[in-house]
This record gives C-alpha cells, structure tokens and sequence, in this order.
C-alpha cells in the first residue's frame, strides 16, 4: 500500500473556474502559465517554487466547478488534494460571487487542513455595488480572509503575510441529523480502513457519499479488500435516503453559504447595467451578435492575414533573409567550409539555413506573433466565452454545443493545446468528436497565417473558398460523426465572465510566453524536417518519391509534380509543408494554391498534436483518426480540383 | 405555494428584464446538469434577472451572468417577482 505523500511545504491554489487563480500563481511565483478570460484555461496541475518562501511550492489547481468532483479537471484538482501534503489551501473566490465561493468553502472546510481564503476581484465587486465584510467573515470562518486583485497586485502581500496564520476552519453546517449518522458511520470506516494522513476521514466521507470518483479512486487504492465494506456502505446510506444523496448534501451546502453570505454582504442599489455588461450582451445580442463576430474576424483577418502574413513577412523574408542574411549566410559558409556536401546541407536548396530557419523565422513568426497578439486580446476581452452562445446553434448541428467551440478556436492558436483542452467537454463522445475535428479541419496558427499569406496574394475569393470548404467539412464530418458515435447531445449551460478591457502588458506577456514555446517547439522539428529531406534528396528517395506521387498530387490533385515534397514535409508538420507549397506559390495557378491549401489543412496534424491525441484517446483511436483523415484529405482535395475547375 | 404569486412558469417563457425568483428545477433536467445548475448557485428562491431569450436564455443571477439553453430553461421553473419595466 501506498501511502507516501509528496514532501511537505505545498501551498494548493484552489477555486472556482476563472476566479485569477492562474494570475494569482504568476504574481506569487514570478512562473508563467497560460492565463486568460474565460473558464478551462487551466486543465492540469502546475507547481512552481514561491518567491516569498523558498522551501514551499505552490499549485495551480484546475477550477473545480463544484466538489465532490466530476469532469477531469476536478477529478486533476481532487487528485492533488489526496496526493500533496498540504500545508495549506489558499481558496480563491470571486468576490462578487460570495455565495458560490462559500459553496466550495463548506466542503473544504471539512477537509481539516488550513486554509486562507483570497476574495478576488474584489474591484469588479465594488463596481457592482457589492461590499463584503471581510473582517467579519474572517471571524465566522475562523480563517484569515484578504480582499485581492491579482491582475493588479492588490492584496497580494497582505496574502502571502496571512498565510503563517493558515487555520483550520469552523465547519459551515451541520448536515440533518440522519446525514450526519451516515457522515459519521463513514468517517469511522474510513478512520479503520483507509485513513488519509493529512486530510480530515469526514471531509473524505462527505465526498465519497456525494459520489466523488477520485476519493473513490484512493480509498479502493488504500482499503484494498476491504472497499467493498465501503462502497457497501455508501450504498446503503444511499438506499436509506429519501431522495438523490448527493443533491441533497450539496442543496445543504448551498442553503448555509446562503445564509452565510447573506449576513456579510451588503449590496448598493445600481441603477443602470455597467457599461461593461451592456457590452456582453450586445455580443450575444440575437441581432447584433452575428455583424459583431464579422467584424471581429475582418480585423483579426486584417491584422493577421494582411499585415502579418503579407507585410511583415514582405519584411522579414525579402528585404531581411532573401536580399542580405541569406547571401551574406551563403558566402560565409562558401568561403569557410570547403566540403560541398555540408554546404549543401546549411545553404543548398534543402539548406538548415536556406530553408528550416528561413521557414521559420521569416515566414512563420511573424505571422504566429500578430496571431497570437490578437488571440491574447480576444481571450482576455472576455469575447471568447460568449462565442460558445453565438455558435451553439450551429454545434448542435453536429451533435455538440456551443461549448466546443473553445477548443476549435484555441485550436487555431495550436492544436495541441486545443486538443487537452477538450477536457473542459463534459462527455467522452463531445471529446472524441471534437479531438477528430481538430485533427482534421482546424488548421494551428501558423498554418493559417501561411494560408493567409498565401490566398490573401491570390485573391479574397480563394481565401472565401478555402474558408467555406473548411466550414463545410467541419460541419458535415461533425455531423457523420455524431451520428455514428453513441450518446447524447448535451444542452449548453455557461458561464459567461464579465467584458473586460484587456491590459497591454499581460497580452505581451501572455504573447512572448507563447512565442518562446513556438520556438522551442517548432525551430528543432523544421530543422529535423528540412534534415529530413535532404537526406531523402542526397538518396534519391524524394526524386523517386515525387514520380510516384505524381498520378496522386498531379493526376488527381491537379499539382505540379513537385508539390509532393510538400506533403511529405507535411508529415512531420501540416505548416512545414504549407510552407513548403507557399514556397513555391508563384508557380501555382489560383485552382491550384486553393486545392493544395485544402488538401494540407485536412491533412494530419503536427507529430506534436497525433502524441497529444494518443495521450488523451489512446493509440487505437488517434490512429484510427489518422488512417480516416490521410486518405480523407486527398479525396477531398481532388473534388476540390475537379469542383473549381468546373465552376471558376 | 408564494403568496404573491402561483404560477410556476419555466424560465425560457419569462420576457426579458423581468426579475423572477427560482421554484424548482425539474425532474427533466440530467442529474449531472442539476448539480451543474445548483454549483452555478440555482437554488431555489435564489432571486434571478432574465436578460435574454435569444439565441439562449441569458439570466443574471447575483452578480453572474449564466447561458442556459432552451432545453434547460423550459425545465427551470420560476415565479415573477417583478414584470419587466
């Protein structure tokens, strides 16, 4: 039996989703994680040393809707509760939400370890008129209780001062009587059977009647034999309830952070919405909601597509690689290394210079930069969420509501985040599908902004054809797809943040964190992929390799031949070989940069992406994806072919 | 039964700007969602503002701003508190 616990010292941050827990992790850590406006942003645990004490590490938790724990990422929250040996639980609440924040309170509080509760955006509050009194809630908790604003640095000292003084807290409620004989039966059970080392065995008992499946998980991992004693028991206790046990301890819950909550706030009369407000719902508005998403995408298209993808990589790749680094690159390594074949291989045609950093720096980052930029500003607007209002109706056209949507636009961001971040989806089925749709028809950012770049030179009709065609597959392999999986659609219930005006300095932030993963991640694979082909090309493999692609890339697809080394680039990475075809854009007629374009968007994600899909699905599903969309992305490309030759 | 009012109306028929309080959420709605509704904070009497009705059901309820789906809504039942003015 296991029952070691990580070294003591670790500080959890624990808290409803979208509450500045993320922020708060940065500010008290100097560590950068992904931050943003909308709920799911964080799906796995993150720990980092903290800046005011060197020997306890800090954990960002999941958001956990509600405990005991349901979707993965309170499941992932749970978790660390069960496994870190806790020295404290700092929970981060919404100020202007105290009843829902108090909610979480009253089952943390049984857990029996100290805590500190951080209120939140307690700005946000004050504008809403909402006052809370903090020394008197501090008082009935029995727990320090600090008002923040962790965007600002607010409260922050006063935080991590207060927590030496970590308690404890006063238990919120006493369960009915016949709940507290079934609490307390279960708690002696697991004292005898599975006692935790850290955490209080009634907080366990509470969540393990309320159904959570992570206590679950560690008490059959630590009763062994003896669980079904436990399991028999929870059973029982259920049998004897008139009603769902679970609804009922939490409508308990509920009823004592209502009440609690009730006796702390006071509330100012408001006599109009907040601008901010006014704004949100115009967003969702039924009849400005649509022109406001167009107009949306037209400045996002004209700052990332034109200016990105057209001026700044004019900039970068002609007047910066192509007219000075490049010759100046060529002629150094010509005049120092006299073996031709390592020449080649840093400046020929296949060059890690010429070709893998050109790629990448001139043609790819400055198109990734003004995406993720805009992206950044987008996610801490607080727009993102409503988007899941607006595209609902058309999700439930392929059996998912709008909440998928999340996913498909990080997704456009990269794929591999997009794809983990399918585990803010409440069901197995609204996960598979969406995993295969981003695989599929949901091209990352620096794919688009090569299609951007490329399309955009040929004509805003072939960006409009290669747009519809990938709206128009997304929606009917969606559909096909919910068809033949088994389950239910889900009906959508969001949350949705309040419109915020997003602060210069955090999207920079958030943009150069993204950026150094870009780099990280991508210059090694272009440098592996052009590697790649110019061993294929030394061999002779790639001559032999186009020929034999050629009834399938100029036959079918109607391509110049050499467009097959595009899509064997495209194996290792879909923007690689979109590069790859961009590269080569003033040999394609407008027919055949739409087609090719077509044909690598549904191509298969990076090597990157198809790990992450095995790690989340399982090796037998993501490759099964991968045997569909290969041969799927030709087909379609080839009616494409066949389709615009006919008609334009 | 309220003494200002008895009809219990499903929420997805209540106009918008109305201000209402929660009855029940009923036995339509999936077990999981009703706990999801009951963590949003939809207790019953929880006073809630209905914003809007298209394209979903937008209520504010405390200081937070929920989407409901129809689906949902129609099975969320409530009482007028006061008619939109």
């Amino acid at each position: 039996m296991n029952t070691s616990l990580s070294p003591a010292n670790a500080i959890l941050l624990v808290g409803h989703p979208n509450v500045g827990k993320s922020v708060l992790f940065h500010r008290l850590t100097g560590a950068y994680v992904n931050v943003s406006n909308y709920p799911g942003t964080t799906v796995e645990v993150t720990r980092a040393n903290t800046r005011f004490d060197h020997a306890a590490v800090l954990l960002d938790t999941p958001g956990v809707l509600a405990l005991p724990s349901r979707s993965d990422d309170e499941r992932a929250t749970m978790t660390a509760l069960l496994h870190e040996n806790s020295r404290c639980l700092v929970q981060v609440g919404d100020a202007k939400n105290l009843r829902r924040t108090l909610t979480l309170t009253a089952l943390l509080a049984e857990l029996g370890v100290p805590m500190v509760l951080a209120l939140n955006m307690h700005d946000e509050a004050a504008a809403r008129g909402v006052t809370v009194d903090v020394a008197a809630l501090s008082e009935e908790l029995g727990i320090p209780v600090l008002a923040t604003v962790a965007t600002g640095g607010e409260g922050i000292g006063e935080l991590t001062g207060s927590l030496v003084n970590a308690r404890k807290p006063q238990a919120l409620l006493r369960y009915d009587a016949d709940f507290e004989k079934e609490i307390a039966a279960m708690a002696a059970a697991i004292n005898r059977l599975a006692p935790h080392p850290k955490l209080a065995a009634r907080g366990l008992a509470i969540l393990f009647l309320g159904g959570d499946s992570a206590v679950a998980d560690w008490l059959k991992e630590m009763a062994v034999e003896n669980y079904p004693e436990l399991e028999t028991l929870c059973q029982a206790a259920g049998q004897r309830t008139d009603g769902d046990l679970p609804t009922l301890l939490a409508r308990e819950r509920t009823e004592a952070a209502d009440a609690l909550a009730a006796s702390v706030i006071q509330r100012a009369v408001r006599s109009s919405p907040l601008l901010s407000q006014r704004l949100g719902q115009y967003v969702v508005h039924p009849v400005w909601g649509v022109p406001i998403l167009l107009a949306v995408l037209y400045v996002v298209y004209q700052f990332v597509g034109v200016f990105g993808a057209t001026v700044l990589v004019g900039l970068l790749e002609k007047d910066l690689f192509q007219d000075i680094l490049n010759p100046a690159f060529t002629n150094l390594v010509n005049a120092v290394i006299s073996l031709p074949w390592l020449s080649e291989l840093l400046v020929g045609q296949y060059g890690l210079w010429t070709m893998g950093m050109t790629y990448a720096l001139a043609l790819i980052l400055p198109i990734v930069t003004t995406f993720f930029f805009a992206f950044g500003v987008l996610e801490d607007s607080g727009y993102l969420p409503r988007l899941t209002v607006i595209a609902n109706r058309l999700f439930s056209l392929i059996g998912l509501n709008g909440r998928a949507v999340l996913p498909m636009v990080l997704g456009l961001g990269c794929v591999t985040m997009a794809t983990l971040t399918t585990r803010i989806l409440h069901s197995p089925r609204e996960r598979m599908i969406t995993i295969f749709l981003l695989a599929l028809a949901i091209p990352c950012s620096a794919q688009l902004g090569v299609v951007l770049g490329m399309l955009g030179g040929v004509s805003f009709t072939a960006v409009l054809v290669w747009a519809l065609a990938m709206l128009a597959i997304l929606l009917l392999s969606g559909f096909l797809a919910s068809k033949l999986l088994p389950g239910r659609r889900i009906p959508l219930v969001t949350e949705l943040p309040p419109m915020r005006l997003p602060i210069l300095g955090n999207v920079l932030k958030k943009t150069g964190g993204r950026l150094k993963w870009y780099l990280l991640e991508v210059i090694p694979l272009f440098l592996l992929g052009t590697f790649i082909m110019y061993s294929l090309d030394k061999s002779g493999a790639l001559p032999a390799i186009i020929e034999a692609g050629e009834p399938l890339v100029s036959g079918w697809l109607g391509l110049p031949k050499e467009a097959s080394a595009a899509f064997v680039m495209g194996f290792l990475r879909r923007d690689f070989g979109a590069t790859g075809l961009f590269a080569m854009a003033h040999s394609l007629s407008p027919i055949q940069a739409v087609v090719g374009m077509i044909t690598l968007t549904l191509f298969i994600p990076c090597f990157a992406s198809l790990m992450m899909m095995i790690k989340e699905q399982g090796a037998k599903v993501a490759l099964g994806m991968v045997a569909v969309i290969v041969p799927f992305a030709f087909f379609v490309g080839g009616l494409f072919n066949l389709l615009l030759h006919a008609v334009w | 039964m309220s003494p200002k009012h008895e009809a219990r109306l499903p929420l997805a028929f209540i106009t918008p700007g109305t201000e209402v309080r929660l009855a029940a959420l009923g036995d339509e709605i999936d077990p999981l969602q009703r706990e999801q509704l009951t963590a949003y904070g939809l207790a019953e009497n929880r006073p809630l503002r209905v914003l809007q009705q298209k394209p979903m059901t937008v209520i504010l309820a405390d200081e937070v701003e929920l989407a409901l789906e129809h689906a949902v809504a129609r099975h969320i039942w409530v009482e007028i508190e006061t008619p939109p003015g």
